[in-house]
């Protein structure tokens, strides 16, 4: 092959991935698993709900895109000119799949037979866009529904909201399928220009794992890329507004049929932008620590408030970090969300002040190594994490070696800097009064 | 590569199922305690593994206890109540890493185990009962639990829907029983119904991972060293032959934005019985796939429903439709879909229809080889539908149904209840 490749082992893990890179710029990485039925693949392109303004070096033109069209472009390619494209994956007794989140989307199967024929079809269905008027008509209707369906899911509109009050401007803001008035303006022109600049080879990366001879899936994906005569693309430039630091409202709160109010904190992190990689990366392991010593299972804060019964077992906390915004979430399910949202306040104020003990520090150091074992039992995880990691130019494989250098220290900066009073806001989804 | 399930038993009656594999990085057990589905067990029995995993009399308290997995590298133990068919089950899973990824040296199993161990076979006991504290606790997380259904509409819906058309039968029974029959438990009188159904029902212990056989035995035996002295006890299997008089439509309301639709239909075929592939089969074609008729017709024809899909009961003999819609398409929908149950009926299936069919349905059993909670699965399945399948064995029964096998299960199925829970007159509230 012309192509370029290298070879990445990982002993702790005794896994062995193979990378090449094809003209003009895709990524491929191969993770052998014997002795697994399954084969797995999955093909992504850097194109999620945040990115609705670009443009593409060296030309100064600027497009705007409408809420929601990243995933309705991911429901459209599902279509080709001769028809429906789960009935091929159907005949290779295939099963496939897809997904879009803030800033990517993805194409998946997986199959325990015909793997070569099943992935020559997610490759050419990817790249064969088929839009039209009618089909776009279609859709609108049914991503109608999907819309629909998560106006009644009240976690989903805790998380919305609470994003929505986290952020003036910027786009993670909205929902992922956007709203009926915005999809009504896509067009097939729209999903065209989409297509051309974020499904070009270069913005997209493929993960295949399974049963597999690296080689003979490389000449593959090399030759059905060959056969399309691509030429380079100039860089997209991803359009962002400047978001203020400050928070866009402190309190959200809605009416829906609930059983027992549900209330989320957030804390908007402004300087994860600043971080990339292995950085961004480490930040994450450190913040997933903090938030375990303070609000797991095995601390007292959360032992109390199952006690007092202000949580369930589904409490919990979570931080996200993407290369242009980042938040922590703490809430869930509670008969007084007011007082549940005093009690987190407070349980930060108290271990600001008096800090967390070495022992904490290795403990939970020593759970998310374990946890992360375990996880590399799903072909699944594996391929799905590793492209979210690679496109914030970080290595899922270095994850063991970055927990095991962070050090307590650097949690407690973090929890001063990330964990900042004046940029919280609250989300609360309540029970209607008449109910 | 074949998957070997190898039974023996513990010197106290529990039966112990190894599965070696080398392909996972884990250390996988569950542990199952089977017993009857019953209206007035139910929330007991959903009680007992909330009340157990609050903690032992070695590690009295969740913070104990969740500190002690944390050594062991964050194990996962996680404590549930299973329904299925008329079987209701007190589950225990347990997952740890494996040594060999942690430069540990083969001790973990033996740590794993003895924590299990703990927790259900040495309870933490005072005044002759579970710990009070835990019990009233765990009632109220349970009936916190109940009213939460509320949460998920489509969940919701078919809970109701179940309950309805089942109303006079075991499997009528929500999974955590009735708010009120929480009343009447005090732990004392729960912890002795658990000291008697832990001696006398069948339970079935699994252990999957790089292992020898020898020494799970060994650190099971002594783990699981309790004494079950008392008679075994055999299980029913579930009851499905109740005929539909006529069918029930039933209408609720509900503030919210989409409809949701469930059919329940009654196949009069289970696990056990030999038409059970062809059940399978039938149910693909129908609505378990994307190719599917109902995906195909609903969805991408008609453009009425994001979601349709039709699944089955495997131990009951029940295959439940489901669709998320507009209440306006309600007509629409349930017309469409009764087409293709006529279709099904008259065997207007094509070729396409059926490979595609069973090449799906292969590969999602060939698939759950690859998790060690799905491989377990499965033999539990057998368990208690009273017919245990080598994967092969399914996979070629699959691969022998053919259009008359599918006429004869489409002759059985019939609609029984039709439930749809629709918008708040005047549209929703937001």
């Amino acid at each position: 092959m012309s192509a370029s490749f290298n070879l990445i082992e990982n002993r702790e893990l005794h896994e062995t991935l193979y990378h090449y890179r094809f003209f003009p710029g895709l990524d491929l990485y191969v993770l052998p698993r014997p002795d697994y039925q399954k084969k797995y693949a999955v093909f992504s392109a850097r194109f999620g709900s945040i990115d609705n303004r670009f443009r593409v070096e060296p030309d100064p033109q600027v497009t705007e895109l409408p809420d929601g069209i990243a995933h309705f472009l991911e429901h459209k390619l599902f279509e080709d000119e001769r028809g429906n494209v789960f009935d091929r994956f159907a005949t290779l007794g295939a099963s496939p799949n897809a997904y879009t989140s803030f800033t990517q989307t993805s194409y998946l199967f997986s199959c325990t037979a015909n793997f070569e024929q099943s992935l020559e079809h997610l490759l050419d269905f990817v790249q064969e866009p088929y839009f039209t008027e009618e089909t776009v008509r279609k859709e609108q209707g049914i991503i109608g529904q999907e819309i629909k369906m998560y106006e009644d899911h009240p976690h989903w509109q805790v998380f919305f909201n609470l994003l929505a009050g986290l952020y003036r401007k910027h786009p993670v803001r909205n929902d992922i399928a956007g709203t009926t008035e915005s999809i009504a303006r896509v067009t097939p022109d729209l999903l065209y220009r989409c297509y051309s600049t974020f499904y070009h080879p270069s913005n997209m990366a493929l993960f295949i794992i399974g049963d597999l001879d690296p080689g003979q899936v490389g000449s593959r994906v090399e030759a059905n890329l060959e056969k399309r005569g691509y030429t380079a693309m100039g860089e997209i430039v991803r359009l962002f507004p400047d978001e203020p630091e400050d928070i866009n409202r402190e309190r959200s709160i809605k009416e829906l049929v609930v059983s027992e109010p549900i209330v989320f904190v957030g804390f908007k992190d402004n300087r994860a932008k600043y971080f990339n990689g292995k950085d961004l990366m480490r930040r994450e392991i450190l913040m997933e620590l903090l938030l375990d010593i303070l609000f797991g299972s095995s601390e007292p804060f959360y032992n109390d408030l199952y006690r007092e019964d202000l949580i369930d077992e589904n409490f919990g906390a979570e931080y996200t970090a993407e290369v242009n915004y980042g938040y922590t979430m703490v809430g869930g399910e509670t008969r007084d969300p007011d007082q549940l949202y005093e009690k987190i306040m407070e349980g930060i104020k108290k271990i600001k002040a008096a800090g967390i003990t070495r022992e904490q520090f290795e403990r939970h150091r020593r759970k998310i190594l374990g946890g992360y074992i375990r996880r590399f039992n799903s072909l699944e995880f594996i391929a799905n994490n590793f492209l979210a990691y690679r496109f914030r130019e970080a290595d899922l494989f270095e994850l063991p070696a970055i927990l095991q250098q962070v050090k307590k220290e650097e949690a407690m900066e973090l929890i001063e800097e990330n964990l900042d009073y004046k940029r919280h806001a609250v989300s609360m989804v309540v029970p209607p009064e008449d109910s | 590569m074949q998957v070997e399930y190898n039974e023996h038993y513990l010197p106290n009656g529990i039966r112990l199922i190894f599965i070696p594999t080398t392909k996972f990085k884990t250390i996988t057990m569950g542990l199952f305690l089977h017993q009857e589905l019953r209206r007035e067990l139910a929330a007991m029995n959903a009680l007992l593994p909330a009340v157990l995993e609050q903690g032992s009399r070695l590690y009295p308290d969740k913070l104990r206890l969740q500190r002690e997995l944390e050594r062991l590298y964050g194990a996962d133990m996680y404590a549930d109540i299973l329904k299925t068919g008329e079987r209701h089950i007190p589950a225990f899973t347990f997952e740890s890493a494996h040594d060999k990824y942690l430069g540990e040296s083969g001790k973990l199993l033996k740590q794993d185990m003895f924590v299990l161990g703990s927790i259900v076979g040495d309870p933490l006991i005072e005044n002759g009962g579970f710990k009070k504290e835990y019990v009233s606790r765990e009632k109220n997380q349970l009936i916190k639990e109940i009213k939460a259904l509320l949460n998920e509409k489509g969940a919701y819906a078919y809970e109701r829907c179940m309950s309805l058309m089942c109303k006079n039968e075991k499997f009528g029974t929500y999974k955590l029983g009735r708010i009120e029959d929480y009343d009447n438990i005090d732990s004392a009188g729960l912890y002795s119904y658990y000291r008697d159904i832990f001696t006398h029902n069948p339970i079935d212990f699994y252990v999957v991972g790089d292992l020898e056989i020898g020494q799970v035995l060994e650190e099971a035996a002594e783990a699981f060293s309790f004494s079950r002295n008392g008679e075994p006890k055999t299980l029913a299997g579930a009851k499905i032959d109740y005929p539909v008089k006529e069918v029930q439509y039933i209408e609720e309301e509900m503030s919210v934005n989409q409809a949701k639709m469930i059919l329940g239909l009654r196949t009069y075929t289970s696990y056990r019985d030999n038409d059970y592939s062809a059940l399978l089969v039938y149910n693909g074609v129908l609505g378990a796939f994307p190719h599917s008729k109902l995906f195909m017709k609903v969805r991408e024809e008609a453009g009425l429903a994001y979601n349709v899909h039709s699944r089955l009961e495997r131990h009951k003999g029940l295959m439940i439709i489901s669709a998320g819609i507009n209440y306006d398409d309600k007509q629409q929908v349930q017309d469409i879909i009764e087409q293709q149950l006529d279709d099904m009926k008259s065997g207007n299936i094509t070729d396409q229809e059926l490979e595609n069919t069973k090449k799906g349905l292969i590969n999602s059993l060939l698939s759950q080889q690859d998790s060690p909670t799905q491989l377990v699965s499965f033999h539990l399945n057998g368990a208690i539908g009273g017919k245990v399948y080598s994967p092969d064995q399914l996979i070629a029964e699959i691969e022998a149904v053919d259009r008359e096998a599918i006429r004869k299960v489409a002759e059985k199925v019939t609609l029984d209840t039709v439930y749809i829970l629709r918008p708040r007159e005047g549209g929703s509230e937001q």
